[in-house]
């Protein structure tokens, strides 16, 4: 059965202490099939297993690899401890943003949906596409909202402290 | 059947041509899609959500109260924008102070979450509202003698108590959505294993390629003769993504996808131009020869 911890980045203690019973087991990584995509990112093998890699770093939030995570949930339904790895890495994601230490592509995206409410780029080719198949403009009206929820959040804040140490 | 059409951002931005299928045979089946003004990015799970989940939650929620607002459910095309908006909806209904805390953050946007109405992807419309017994009855060219290898996706199916879909390690739902088309699905190894999308965007391209290589062997050898889906990034990876892997891999051999929507347009009379198979990256002459055939 899951258990779902809801967790924010201020409150990390319980899921790095959950993280602590792990018995490196790698069944989380190493069934065939069934267990976590990032294994096969060439790097890891079953003595050193993706999920270890991100659990047993002395400073797991500046460990690149825990942008791998797919957040698919398959080691959380395989471990047979109850360890829930994805909890104790998206934890470590909130903890690296926090702090500034987003991947370069997560910050992107981050930034893009807050300006203007898509994920992706906006272009020219797919305002064509989209008006040669007769579909309607894209909505681009939410623009406005998330702005004053991310003003509200901290969220602008970090950003703009973000693109100031980028350049 | 009425719902809050929700596209997401990556199917109207980079696949429009599916968006535009999607919209005619769902309509087809009698499912009315409300175009609610001013839906954003769900948003994205892994790279939003899970790192500012206040922000997070925040924007999934002024989503959700849009649909509220028009007393409608939500209907996605999409695996990550189900998971995003179940999840939010899921812990904002269960959790009081959560909902608090994010209603007082949407105060500023004049949007308030109340937990009225479910989330729900096109394949659970499908299996659940519509039924498959519906789907037959529109089934005007059966697609006798295709086998199909049917992924999934990850986010749809976990963690089961909040997405309520299917088994994780046993997916079954979306065999028999092919199966009523008259098709076959494929048995074929690696069935629950992800698409790879997140290794192709943040990680090293060899490990990518090496999961896309060895699903698309697995499928190939179990005679596939095309892969179906129900989520954009899924698409993307097996249709631009196999082609890039396979010219870095040396492939032999191409497994063309569609999404579940373009399937079963196909076996509802339309026709290849109008599914836009010519948009698709991943070319296969044999798939489309077989396919012509089937259709007669």
């Amino acid at each position: 059965m899951v258990i779902l911890v809801n967790y924010d980045a201020d409150d990390n203690l319980s899921v790095v202490e959950a993280s602590e019973i792990c018995l490196k087991c790698g069944v989380c990584c190493v069934v065939k099939g069934h267990s976590c995509h990032a294994q096969l990112d060439g790097q890891f093998d079953p003595k050193h297993t993706y999920v270890y890699d991100c659990l047993g770093m002395d400073s797991p939030s500046e460990n690149p690899n825990i942008w791998l995570c797919v957040s698919c949930h398959k080691c959380e339904e395989l471990c047979p401890y109850d360890v829930s790895p994805i909890r104790f890495i998206e934890s470590m994601k909130a903890e690296a943003f926090e702090n500034g230490r987003a991947h370069p592509v997560i910050f992107g995206e981050v930034a893009n949906i807050v300006s203007t409410g898509f994920a992706f780029p906006l272009t020219t080719s797919s305002r064509r596409q989209r008006q040669q198949l007769g579909l309607e403009p894209l909505d681009e009206s939410a623009a406005e909202d998330l702005m004053k929820i991310a003003e509200i959040t901290g969220l602008s804040e970090k950003i703009a402290q973000y693109r100031g140490e980028e350049r | 059947m009425r719902y809050s059409f929700f596209k997401g951002c990556f199917l109207p931005v980079r696949l429009p041509h599916i968006e535009k299928v999607s919209v005619n045979v769902l309509g087809e089946l009698g499912v009315e899609l409300k175009e609610t003004q001013g839906f954003s990015c769900c948003p994205e799970p892994v790279g939003f959500l899970s790192t500012d989940r206040l922000t997070g939650m925040a924007i999934a929620a002024r989503n959700i109260s849009l649909a509220e607002e028009e007393g409608l459910d939500i209907l996605t095309l999409c695996n990550g924008c189900t998971y995003s908006l179940r999840h939010v909806n899921h812990t904002l209904k269960a959790d009081e102070e959560a909902r608090e805390k994010v209603n007082e953050v949407l105060s500023a946007t004049d949007h308030q979450f109340r937990g009225t109405v479910d989330v729900k992807h096109f394949a659970s419309v499908l299996m659940d509202d519509i039924g498959l017994h519906h789907i037959t009855g529109k089934v005007e060219k059966p697609l006798e003698g295709l086998t199909v290898a049917g992924h999934t996706g990850c986010h749809i199916v976990s963690p089961p108590e909040i997405m309520a879909f299917d088994d994780p390690f046993d997916p079954q739902v979306l065999d028999k959505m092919v199966s009523v088309l008259g098709s076959e699905p494929a048995d074929f190894d690696l069935k629950t294993l992800c698409c790879g999308w997140t290794l192709t965007n943040y990680g090293d391209k060899s490990g990518s390629d090496k999961l896309l290589g060895a699903k698309l062997e697995a499928m190939h050898r179990a005679g596939s003769d095309c892969i179906s889906v129900i989520c954009p990034q899924c698409f993307y990876q097996f249709d631009m993504g196999q082609l890039l892997a396979s010219r870095r891999l040396g492939l032999e051999f191409s497994v063309p996808v569609l999404f579940y929507l373009q399937l079963l347009g196909l076996a509802m009379g339309y026709s290849l131009e109008d599914i836009g198979l010519k948009r698709h990256r991943t070319k296969s002459s044999g798939f489309e020869e077989k396919i012509l055939e089937v259709l007669g």
